[in-house]
């Protein structure tokens, strides 16, 4: 079709009409959506650690389905530690693959555990997820030496247990200088 | 094999004293893993006749029948009647839920060694029952003995404040909380005052220049406390002890290859037979004694036993005896305590 000036001009007012009407939008205090609020921050955080308790209670071992000889994720990976789950999906050398985060998981129940996988959408593989990932914010992703593995930091919630920290633990930032002696 | 499990204390320094691991220890002559020989300085007047020694620890065994842990304790055991030793040292959680039947269990797989053996307990063999069990299958929470002019020192460092009564626990609740390594509820362990006590008569009247072994489920130093890689009164200990010119330490509980050294002490951590624990986020003294990590698809790796030769002049060199390859080159072929 060869355009007229007209046409121009429709086309240009087709392409740019929607995306001021969505600029006036924005600018409208009676529409635009707000940033949440403290009270709404604090609803979604309480969300996310009600899933990330869950994951601590699976984690360690209250889904008898899970396994079939006694262990839980908590045996091999207390605070999540040596999980790492802020590298997935990455190479698994001992399955020789790419493979997800939601994958170990349900390696690690069938295989070590001999337990029944998870169900790898299902609310149950989310909690668990979330808890391995509450646990390594901000923690970065460095491949190091082969002997390094990383830990959670200090762990805020969980069913049974007191919601704040009894104050002997360490967490990261408080961790112990040990003496160097004779060396 | 003697059970040793059933003797007293008294029965053996009699066995020590008399032929009974003279004639076990004759077997051991000849053996030799390729150790590093370690010269070192005499420790004062004092000698020792060479000799070697065996570590076991942390089995964690589960009433399920045929379990995976069961064999791998059996594989440590084979092994250690292998590397004949003088004696074997177990350094707790024999079981992992602390009831009877694992702690049979546990108490029938150690049988089969073919050397004497000594045990203290760890938090999952305790907090079931107060170590009722444990202290019927393996007698007192602490000891000493001498050998081959070694004093050697047994302590049950796992005991912790009453937190379960005023919470109203059950014994299985109690048991739990004490079951899961990052657990807070617990706080920190150790000997307490009555071990202390024990600890500073039983060495009140030794020689300075005394060589001492110590055994403890957790280390005598603040190693991580979080995850109670720590015994909370390790500062009196290690004061009572600071007399002597040196001191070796081994214990349980961390499932890994670590060292440290502390005024005259050195210490040593020791591979479990159930699982490695993961190194905590803390910095290292001696970050080249860390085993390599384990591989998730090898469930015997990470894990096996330990040997220590001690020498004349009580320079102590520690072998550990992995089930797959985990050392680092520092560790391979032994290293100076």
């Amino acid at each position: 079709m060869k355009l007229t000036t007209k046409n121009r001009f429709n086309v240009a007012m087709a392409l740019i009409a929607p995306v001021a009407l969505i600029g006036l939008l924005a600018a409208s205090p009676a529409i635009a959506r707000e940033p949440f609020t403290k009270a709404e921050l604090a609803d979604q955080e309480k969300a996310l650690l009600a899933v990330v308790d869950h994951g601590r209670d699976l984690w360690h071992g209250t889904l008898p389905s899970m396994q079939t000889n006694g262990l839980a994720c908590g045996n091999c990976h207390p605070d999540a530690a040596a999980s790492n789950p802020h590298t997935f999906p990455k190479f698994q050398a001992n399955l020789g693959k790419v493979i997800t985060l939601r994958d170990m998981i349900n390696w690690c129940i069938m295989v070590p555990q001999v337990g029944k996988a998870l169900d790898v959408n299902g609310d149950d593989m989310i909690a668990m997820e979330a808890y391995a990932f509450y646990l390594y914010r901000g923690v970065k992703i460095e491949p190091g030496l082969a002997t390094r593995q990383t830990a959670g930091f200090d762990v805020k919630s969980g069913a049974g247990f007191p919601k704040k920290g009894s104050g002997v633990a360490y967490d990261n930032e408080k961790a112990p200088v040990l003496p160097v002696i004779n060396k | 094999m003697t059970d040793f499990n059933k003797m007293s204390r008294r029965d053996f320094f009699t066995v020590t004293g008399k032929a009974g691991l003279a004639t076990i220890a004759a077997g051991a002559v000849g053996v030799n893993f390729g150790m590093v020989q370690v010269a070192e300085a005499a420790v004062g007047k004092s000698k020792v006749s060479p000799f070697r020694f065996a570590i076991l620890t942390d089995a964690h065994l589960f009433s399920h029948a045929d379990h995976k842990f069961d064999a791998m304790l059996e594989k440590a055991v084979a092994d250690c009647n292998k590397a004949k030793p003088d004696f074997v040292l177990y350094c707790g959680d024999i079981a992992q839920n602390g009831t009877a039947d694992q702690l049979d269990k546990g108490k029938k797989i150690l049988s089969k060694l073919t050397m004497p053996l000594k045990v203290i307990p760890g938090e999952h063999d305790w907090y079931l029952d107060m170590g009722a069990a444990w202290r019927g299958h393996f007698g007192p929470q602490n000891w000493s003995f001498d050998h081959k002019g070694v004093h050697f020192i047994g302590m049950n460092s796992i005991l912790v404040k009453d937190f379960w009564t005023g919470a109203g626990m059950t014994p299985l609740e109690r048991m739990g909380v004490m079951e899961m390594l990052e657990s807070p509820l617990a706080g920190p362990w150790g000997v307490q005052a009555e071990q202390l006590d024990w600890l500073k008569k039983d060495v009140k009247k030794l020689a300075s220049d005394t060589p001492i072994v110590v055994f403890t489920h957790s280390p005598l130093w603040d190693y991580y406390p979080r995850w109670n890689f720590q015994t909370s009164d390790a500062p009196e200990i290690r004061e009572i002890l600071s007399k002597f010119v040196r001191v070796m330490s081994f214990h349980g509980h961390v499932h890994q290859t670590v060292y440290n050294k502390i005024g005259n002490m050195g210490s040593v951590g020791t591979m479990s037979t159930s699982w490695p624990w993961p190194y905590p986020p803390v910095k290292q003294a001696y970050p080249e004694h860390q085993q390599l990590r384990a591989d998730p698809g090898n469930f015997e790796d990470g894990m096996g036993s330990q040997l220590i030769d001690l020498e004349s002049d009580f320079a102590g060199k520690m072998l550990y005896k992995p089930f797959a390859e985990s050392l680092t080159p520092t560790m391979k072929n032994g290293f100076k305590i």
